[in-house]
């Protein structure tokens, strides 16, 4: 073959590629269970705390966030109003949102509210996060762009049950309404409060407003809708590849971010002395606002030797994690390593959260085979369960959908 | 929003009993390779219509999704050229265009991932507080010095899942202020000034309207720096003792608390 016909073939072979399907179907799903179930669990845990964090009774409040936003024009439902009625809503909304993108129930309008719930939140008040809530914030935006709910997801299951040997798509009641109820909410915000829901200015990107994408969005989910019902034929076909396209492409920049914030942390470690003298890990083990389990803490910190290869270990695979990726049994083994480097972090600093956040972004890296292999672990274990519970069949099944992909994260 | 979950029906081996609520099948059913990359397609022949050659497709459909690929494709490089020099150190693009980078990656972008970079930090910093209070018989008295910090530590110890409210809330509020200060307590601009309000506020609702059995007037505000001794089997010596930081006296009004806590 010619080096220009080789080219054309590459071409189309990428084309084909991109266009025919949304790549890693599971390793997204993994990603967004991963995300909403670390978020959901933020949300839950500080449900005693969220008014004195992000509510009426915070130190930072109402009217010093108005200030900065006013500065730096980022995204927050709660500067709609300032009463505690909506903080309260969006609040509830946030949960909400998290546990429903968790289980893939309308998986791409509950992505959508599940970000709006992070920014609002974390806009709110950006001085009481840390990296784990910024690496949220990124992928609550990029999942909006994946079908992340392709597979172990409650419209999977109900696209298997339903349509197989349908040729007409149904009406979709529940998505009708949904989409009736997300637009009025959505033009409440727009006519009867302060939000900034302009079409080119004080948006996520220069030149693209909130407006532009939250109204975008509610259109092309109509347009879906209507394509998959009316116009089955081309308008479908293109408007399920350019679904995939974008899928294809958030799902690049998620592990692009990924390697980037393992090469930046890494990089930057090179340069610190204590990094390169090996003690690094002793130091954050005695900060008394990272060590909850100081005996514990002690005993990593009492061995010289110890310190000093985690200490070179972390940089090591920090650094070389990008490169494994050429090679999938070094990438692998990378993760592995990642993985449980965070899980340590998570008990030993006091960062669980921070970790899960981490492990969550990771997991767009897992090889198929393993999760495939998880998927019927958890598949047969689900079976038996509904086996022996045979009066609630549909409800244990539901559980089973829930609990399957933590497992799979903590595994 | 209407449901557009985009999977019609059968694209995704959903195996066997899918009326039990399936996730996905237990048996891999596509000819898919069993050991692929994430990037690996999903089964190559899914549902039909998705699965037509998009050759067959009309000259103007072509384009459309010609330009898609492009426009997705220059969108990810310039996100990822934008991340990228977000994390990179100072150079020369980020000088000729730091401008631009900072409009496309600030709010919404940004990135704090130099964890414990270039050096991990090793040194406590303390935040303590002390207050200037009215006794019931109207005098004024000043308490001693109270460690929030180590407050927040006690909390954080034997605590799987700290919160926020124990994690970062004082010790990121210090951090805003030491930033958005100069060495002589001066603001530096409106952040100076908010930082502020936000250290005073959070040291207010710590305290409360009450200490000592008196009414908190002002409070000070200090911060107690000590190195973390090196490892044992270093042969480093430095000194560690505390350092202070001591800020003026402020005071503080029923509106620097919670609603909740005001009188």
């Amino acid at each position: 073959m010619t080096p220009s016909a080789r080219l054309q073939t590459a071409v189309a072979r990428g084309y084909t590629r991109v266009t025919a399907s949304a790549l890693g179907p599971r390793q997204s799903a993994v990603v967004r269970i991963g995300f909403s179930f670390t978020w959901l669990l933020f949300l839950v845990r500080e449900w005693p705390h969220r008014r004195e964090l992000y509510g009426p009774d915070a130190p930072w409040n109402w009217d010093m966030a108005a200030r900065l936003i006013d500065g730096n024009r980022a995204f927050s439902a709660l500067m709609w109003s300032d009463s505690t009625v909506w903080f309260e809503i969006v609040y509830a909304l946030a949960i909400v949102s998290s546990a429903l993108l968790l289980v893939g129930w309308r998986t791409r309008t509950m992505s959508v509210l599940f970000m709006i719930g992070v920014l609002s939140l974390q806009n709110r008040s950006i001085f009481v996060g840390d990296g784990g809530d910024n690496l949220i914030h990124l992928m609550s935006m990029y999942l909006v762009l994946t079908r992340c709910g392709q597979v172990w997801s409650l419209d999977a299951r109900r696209a298997a049950r339903g349509g197989a040997d349908r040729a007409w798509p149904p009406r979709d009641t529940t998505g009708i309404v949904l989409w009736a109820v997300t637009g009025t909410a959505l033009l409440w915000a727009q006519l009867f409060t302060d939000a900034r829901l302009y079409l080119t200015a004080d948006g996520p990107l220069p030149g693209l407003g909130w407006g532009t994408v939250l109204w975008g969005l509610w259109l092309v989910h109509a347009g879906w809708w209507f394509v998959r019902r009316y116009a089955p034929g081309e308008p479908r076909i293109v408007m399920d590849a350019l679904a995939k396209v974008a899928h294809n492409g958030a799902l690049l920049v998620i592990m692009a971010e990924v390697c980037l914030l393992y090469a930046s942390a890494g990089w930057y470690k090179i340069q610190g002395s204590r990094w390169q003298d090996g003690t690094a890990l002793y130091y954050p083990l005695h900060l008394d606002y990272f060590s909850p389990w100081p005996w514990l803490a002690d005993i990593v910190a009492s061995s010289g030797t110890l310190v000093m290869v985690l200490t070179y270990g972390t940089v090591i695979v920090q650094v070389a994690f990008p490169f494994t990726l050429l090679n999938r049994r070094a990438k692998n083994a990378m993760l592995v390593l990642l993985m449980l480097e965070h899980l340590g972090i998570a008990v030993l600093l006091g960062l669980p959260f921070f970790s899960l956040a981490v492990v969550a972004a990771d997991a767009v890296f897992l090889p198929t085979n393993v999760l495939r292999w998880a998927e019927a672990r958890l598949g047969r274990a689900r079976d038996r369960l509904a086996a022996r519970s045979v009066w609630l069949p549909g409800q244990r099944a539901r559980e089973s959908d829930e609990v399957s992909p933590d497992g799979t994260l903590v595994r | 929003m209407a449901d557009t979950e985009p999977e019609p029906a059968g694209r995704e081996p959903t195996g066997p009993e899918p009326q039990q609520g399936e996730p996905a099948g237990p048996k891999p059913t596509g000819p898919e390779p069993g050991e692929s990359e994430p990037a690996e397609p999903t089964a190559p022949a899914p549902d039909g219509d998705a699965a037509e050659p998009l050759t067959t497709l009309s000259l103007p459909a072509q384009l459309i999704i010609a330009v898609a690929i492009a426009v997705a494709a220059v969108a990810a490089a310039i996100h990822l050229s934008a991340a990228f020099l977000n994390v990179s150190p100072p150079n020369t693009l980020t000088k000729r265009h730091g401008a631009a980078i900072d409009d496309y990656v600030y709010p919404e972008f940004e990135r704090v991932w130099k964890l414990f970079a270039p050096n991990p930090l090793q040194q406590n910093i303390a935040v303590q507080a002390r207050a200037q209070i009215r006794t019931p018989e109207g005098g004024t008295a000043t308490t001693g010095w109270r460690d929030l910090s180590a407050q927040d530590g006690a909390d954080i110890r034997h605590n799987p899942l700290p919160s926020h409210t124990q994690q970062n809330e004082l010790r990121r509020g210090w951090e805003f202020y030491v930033g958005s200060h100069d060495a002589k307590e001066r603001p530096q601009g409106m952040r100076g000034n908010l930082s502020e309000q936000y250290v005073r506020r959070i040291v207010a609702l710590r305290l409360g309207r009450e200490e000592d059995g008196g009414t908190v007037e002002r409070i000070q505000v200090r911060s107690a720096t000590t190195p973390v001794a090196p490892p044992p089997w270093s042969d480093e010596k430095i000194d560690t003792k505390t350092f202070y930081r001591t800020l003026p006296w402020w005071t503080v009004t029923s509106a620097d608390l919670p609603e909740a806590k005001r009188p």
